[in-house]
């Protein structure tokens, strides 16, 4: 499989080989994986690794053959576009639908990139790491009290214990 | 005799005949369904883990400090935690299970119990004597599947 595409670099994660492509390479290297049998497509996501871009994974099967792999790429934060795999996996245009809409990446050639869950009129990308959750400013953390503490103490003790996964207020959200 | 009905159709007529029988029949569920977290709060040192290792924030815990006297001539005092409050929020709890699985004290499990629908969200916040009383619906662990392998506790 290592050499259906060409400038891939090879790895493997959550125990399952992993690709690693140029974005320029993204639409012939799904076609490829796909053309040599893993032609079933589970799922499209992304991540937010901040100033290094967006990676999007794609994870795709071969039923017959019992084995998957994962094939991945990076965008650029400034201009985050990708080709659509859309033509190449019918299934993938949802999950495209949901990138762009939580992490704002423009998938080319889409045949219509509405937003799938967010209701309309929502500004932002909320997958975004330095997307500022309302409900998560306007509401204290409930794990803040230390043991043996109430919740008001908390709210004025020195000492503060940060929610998991919320960067301290003053250093996130965007500038 | 009316037009006759294909086999899925069949099947779907069945099904939903079994469906509605509720709630005059209870549905058979297995025994690690997800129905609603239950506290057994002898069992809760409040660690405040589960509190904060919830993504949803919505478990609540209060407690304050109460000193233990020595136990034995010229020991020393000490203090314990005592639980003041424990609630969840099950208008925001998202089931994952999280809280169960974390807490180290074993003070968690989950119920199959389900029928604790409310009109309004803030009846949905349970507070401790009420996640208790579930403790007592929580089913004894299933024997293990055929073929499953070693708990990961278990020694080899
Ligand atoms: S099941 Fe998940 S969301 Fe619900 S209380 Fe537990 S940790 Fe929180
Ligand atoms: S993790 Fe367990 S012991 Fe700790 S506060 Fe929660 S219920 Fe209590």
């Amino acid at each position: 499989m290592t050499d259906l595409l060409p400038g891939a670099r090879w790895g493997r994660a959550t125990g399952r080989p992993l690709a690693d492509v140029d974005p320029g390479d993204w639409l012939a290297s799904a076609t490829a994986l796909r053309d040599a049998g893993h032609d079933y497509f589970d799922l499209l996501t992304a991540v937010d690794e901040q100033e290094a871009g967006f990676d999007v994974v794609v994870h795709l099967w071969s039923v017959p053959g019992r084995t998957s792999v994962l094939l991945r790429t990076r965008v650029p934060r400034a201009e985050p576009r990708l080709d659509s795999l859309a033509g190449v996996f019918k299934g993938a245009a949802w999950h495209e639908r949901q990138a762009a809409e939580m992490f704002g990446i423009d998938f080319h050639g889409h045949p219509g990139l509405d937003p799938l869950l967010l209701p309309d009129g929502f500004d932002g990308a909320p997958l975004r790491k330095d997307f500022v959750l309302a409900s998560r400013v306007v509401r204290p953390w409930p794990g803040a009290p230390e043991p043996g503490q109430s919740s008001a103490e908390a709210a004025v003790g020195r000492r503060k214990t940060l929610p998991p996964g919320v960067p301290a207020p003053g250093t996130w959200g965007s500038p | 005799m009316g037009e006759p009905v294909s086999v899925v159709d069949g099947l779907a007529l069945l099904r939903a005949a079994a469906a509605a029988r509720y709630p005059d029949v209870q549905p058979e569920l297995p025994a690690r369904s997800r129905g609603v977290i239950a506290l057994f709060e002898e069992n809760c040192t409040v660690c405040m883990l589960c509190a904060r290792e919830c993504p949803a924030w919505c478990i609540h815990l209060e407690s304050h400090k109460e000193p233990v006297p020595p136990t034995h001539e010229g020991g020393r005092p000490r203090t314990r935690n005592v639980l003041d409050r424990f609630a969840i929020d099950f208008a925001l709890c998202l089931y994952c299970g999280i809280c169960v699985e974390v807490c180290p004290f074993d003070a968690l499990f989950w119920s199959p119990e389900f029928a604790y629908a409310a009109t309004d969200p803030a009846d949905l916040v349970h507070e401790r004597d009420r996640l208790r009383e579930w403790m007592w619906t929580v089913p004894a662990p299933p024997p293990w599947d055929e073929g499953a392998g070693p708990a990961p506790e278990e020694p080899g």
